[in-house]
């Protein structure tokens, strides 16, 4: 079953650290957003395989934006 | 008395009016970011407005009360629960030894809440305050954030806790939250016709400017002027830009310092001097509102006010926290 990523805070992507079919793990690091000149990491929901990246580095976020989507 | 689960985005330990006294020392006055949040928080539940409480940024987090005791959580709106049921804002909580207390993330408005517990939390005064300074790793609880597994223990408060439980905060004084926030700010001492041109004055004061995501306790950041904003056209972009002068003091709090084009407030933890003009400066009633702009979502106003209409601001901010019908029941 399908399941996305989103954004848990507003800011940029600073970097996307898993590709396109890759196995992650819940909890797993998948992205991170730049805020308030931090780095806060995203982290996987649940166990899968990445189906498609929708972001790319400085794409802007808000609370909730779909960021990756998963295949548990 | 509170135990951290989740350590969420960012909590600290701030009260009000911080460490004042030491700027020129170097050491920022660092605080409460929304100083009106929590000085209300204090008060419903009975404590001196300017005791610390923990500032929570961004949401997300999770404590364990170790102790039996009194809270209230002001401030943006993160859902609070405590024990997995929706508790209200704004006023006092009895809460028992293994409630839960959990944050969800930021809603539509405001980006910081305030817990405050009957007493204060107890952590070390340093230099006057038990504020937090996060860039300086001084003060509140060992000089940072919170983390899972910190445990902060309340002061003793004065008198009975009875009755203390249920006593709201009066709903026509609740702050209104928005995206937009309108800043009533001083111009200079670094503004027309000597630094900033009229036409750059007039600019500052009529754009609705957006936060950027680079806004943190130091400074918020935000979008650059036009070059015509400057009195000097010439000085390119590096070290003979016209916002460069030669170092002198910044203004505690609220002063809208701007580098190259790029104007950031700086506010609690925010530098105490350097080379940069600073334009104009945000009143003192009005810097709660920097505390909960959205970074990377909310913009501001600036709205040109008088030193007078600040000192009047200052009046009606503390006659509101001395009204008789401040807290209801």
């Amino acid at each position: 079953m399908e399941f996305v990523l989103k954004a848990h805070m507003p800011g940029l992507v600073a970097r996307v650290v898993v590709e396109v079919g890759e196995k992650v793990e819940k909890n797993q690091e998948l992205a991170v957003i730049n805020c308030m000149k931090t780095e806060m990491s995203c982290l996987s929901p649940e166990a899968g395989v990445i189906k498609e990246i929708l972001v790319a580095e400085w794409d802007e976020m808000d609370i909730g934006s779909d960021m990756i989507i998963l295949e548990g | 008395m509170i135990k951290v689960i989740n350590g969420g985005i960012e909590i600290l330990v701030e009260d009000w009016p911080g460490r004042i006294g030491y700027m020129g020392l170097g050491m920022a006055a660092a605080g409460a970011m929304d100083n009106l949040a929590l000085q209300l928080g204090n008060l419903i539940v009975g404590n001196d407005t300017g005791a610390a409480g923990l500032e929570i940024a961004g949401g997300y987090c999770e404590f364990e009360f170790t102790a039996a005791g009194v809270i209230s959580i002001t401030g943006a709106d993160m859902s609070p629960t405590i024990n997995g049921s929706n508790v209200p804002l704004w006023e006092a909580i009895a809460v028992k030894t293994g409630d839960k207390l959990k944050l969800d993330h930021i809603g539509e408005a405001g980006f910081r809440a305030y817990l405050a517990v009957r007493g204060g939390i107890d952590v070390p005064v340093y230099l006057g305050s038990r504020s937090t300074c996060l860039f300086g790793s001084y003060g509140g609880f060992e000089g940072r954030k919170l983390a899972v597994g910190d445990d902060l223990p309340a002061l003793p408060s004065d008198g009975t806790a009875d009755g203390i439980a249920g006593r709201k905060l009066n709903p026509k004084y609740i702050p209104a939250y928005t995206n937009v926030w309108e800043l009533r700010a001083i111009p200079g001492p670094n503004s027309v016709p000597d630094y900033v041109s009229e036409a750059g004055m007039d600019y500052f004061f009529s754009t609705t400017m957006k936060i950027s995501h680079n806004a943190n306790r130091a400074a918020y950041r935000l979008e650059e002027v036009p070059a015509e904003f400057w009195a000097r056209p010439d000085g390119g972009a590096g070290g003979s830009h016209p916002s460069n002068i030669v170092d002198h003091g910044y203004n505690m709090r609220g002063a809208i310092n701007v580098t190259g084009n790029t104007p950031s407030i700086l506010i609690a933890d925010g530098p105490t001097l350097g080379g940069f003009v600073c334009v104009a400066n945000v009143i003192n009633a009005d810097l709660w509102k920097i505390g909960q702009g959205i970074p990377s979502r909310d913009k501001v106003t600036f709205t040109a006010v008088t030193v007078a209409d600040g000192i009047a601001a200052r009046l009606e901010r503390q006659a509101m926290f001395e009204a008789d019908d401040l807290l209801i029941g």
